[in-house]
């Protein structure tokens, strides 16, 4: 159904923002307080990010994947472009950094972005430090430099851990989509 | 633009250059670098890590997300008006652009999602092994261990690829760009603009590869802290007041030849003119074009 909001709006209809606006706004934002360095960027992303998403609507698949990771595909692409072009200052909130993520119940997700759910039972797998590593590089935007000086660990390490991580994520949604692929 | 010494890259390398650019960009050498190692490879790659990354990232947010404020909301809805009554919206039926996730994803070379990445990184380094070596290598299945496979593959087809020789500049690189076929070069003129007195150049632009370098003589040197050029790129198919932000650079000094790497995030249909601007430092999403230094109309 969600799907139906992308494809609306990929042929132009304009009644569907506000749905997409419904569904997805709190996704977006969140991510892009996150991913931002000041308020006033957060808002500014979260518009380029909309006009991003009306523009790569019809680029939607359902068959490739959820829609709530399509839409954080194109956030993350556009608040990764503008840390990449911002001066070299930490990230909004620097103490929001320190604090952990809460980890939603994976079958929680289950019904929203089955790659989700995959990625949180992936990361159950992560060794603390690991799973520490790719929060903070992810969720809260620090650079690996910026991770090596928190953690006090090598930056090879960090991108070890980084490596590792993605790799065991890349191969629950692997293992996800075969199974999709079974059952269908 | 910047040499650097003999390569010996390791694939873990690569992935880690594929990975900090999705993670939080790249810088301009490093972008070079993966360019360098097999840019078709890495839009490939990038797309399929990207969906990891946002898996993780919904994950992440799912449990405490924050609603829109309502006034950003507004605007929201403001700025979707106005975008759904504009001519210049893509019209229902035809491939849309793909601002957030285009950079690599040209309507020639959009990676097949359906082809698992182990798969992709496998036939693109045996197509480039083929290419380079003569040797091309079949694509293997994906398992637990696909990664590693593909990783393999990849350290074995660089060893092959790279020769211990010095790294092709920006120049060389620009050089190369101007035996393909259908790279297009245009000439720019200074204009106006005190900073662009004795300014002249080109850019050589690839439309199928989305790639190209500006080439310049007697641009004054800019302090990067304060300010920085930033190029742009007029679409035809887009609205002009919002070309495509092509980079940032730097020059150190009058005297500098530079060559610099076009680096656009969405994708050019067809480049009708490009433009250098100066801006303040980390460049800026609409220019006000107070500061036009340079500019070149394409055909």
């Amino acid at each position: 159904m969600t799907s139906n909001v992308l494809q609306r709006i990929a042929s132009g209809d304009a009644s569907a923002v506000r749905e997409c606006l419904d569904e997805y706004g709190a996704l977006v934002w969140s991510l892009a307080r996150r991913l931002s360095r000041t308020p006033s960027d957060a808002e500014d992303a979260t518009q380029e990010i909309f006009l991003d998403i009306w523009r790569s609507a019809s680029r939607f698949d359902a068959a490739q994947g959820s829609p709530k990771v399509f839409i954080a595909m194109i956030a993350r692409r556009r608040l990764i472009d503008r840390l990449r072009k911002a001066t070299a200052e930490p990230p909004m909130d620097p103490e929001e950094v320190l604090e952990g993520i809460a980890w939603p119940e994976s079958a929680s997700l289950a019904e929203t972005a089955s790659e989700a759910e995959q990625a949180v039972r992936a990361l159950a797998e992560l060794k603390p430090d690991q799973r520490e590593v790719l929060e903070l590089g992810l969720l809260h935007g620090l650079s690996q430099s910026e991770i090596a000086a928190r953690l006090g660990m090598p930056l090879g390490s960090v991108k070890s851990f980084m490596r590792r991580g993605l790799i065991k994520v890349r191969e629950y949604l692997n293992i996800d989509a075969e199974g999709v692929a079974a059952r269908s | 633009m910047s040499a650097k010494g003999p390569r010996t890259q390791p694939p873990e390398e690569f992935i880690d250059l594929l990975i900090k650019q999705v993670t939080e960009g790249l810088l301009p050498d490093e972008a070079l670098k993966l360019d360098e190692l097999d840019a078709a490879t890495a839009i490939a790659c990038r797309e399929e890590l990207e969906r990891s990354v946002a898996a993780v990232t919904v994950a992440g947010t799912a449990a405490d997300a924050v609603a829109l404020p309502m006034p950003l909301r507004l605007r929201l809805e403001q700025q979707a008006t106005v975008y759904f009554s504009s001519p210049v919206q893509q019209p229902p039926g035809r491939p849309a652009e793909q601002p957030a996730l285009g950079a690599g994803a040209m309507v020639d070379r959009r990676p097949n999602l359906s082809v698992p990445l182990a798969d992709r990184l496998t036939r693109s380094v045996a197509d480039t092994g083929s290419r380079r070596a003569a040797a091309a290598r079949p694509a293997r299945n994906t398992g637990p261990l696909g990664w590693w496979a593909a990783a393999a593959c990849l350290l074995l087809a660089l060893f092959a690829w790279f020769r211990p020789v010095a790294a092709p500049t920006a120049a060389d690189l620009r050089t190369r760009l101007l035996d393909e076929p259908n790279v297009i070069k245009v000439r720019l003129d200074a204009t106006q603009d005190p900073a662009a007195a004795g300014v002249h150049g080109d850019v050589v632009w690839d439309p199928r590869a989305q790639r190209g370098y500006l080439h310049f003589e007697g641009l004054p040197r800019n302090d990067p802290g304060a300010e920085q050029y930033q190029i742009w790129i007029f679409d035809a198919d887009r609205d002009a007041r919002y070309p495509i932000d092509g980079g940032l650079f730097n020059v150190a000094s009058r005297d500098e030849d530079v060559v610099v790497p076009i680096h656009v995030l969405v994708p050019v249909h067809v480049a009708k003119a490009f433009a250098v601007t100066i801006e303040k430092a980390g460049g800026v999403v609409v220019s006000t074009r107070d500061h036009v230094v340079a500019i070149g109309q394409a055909g």
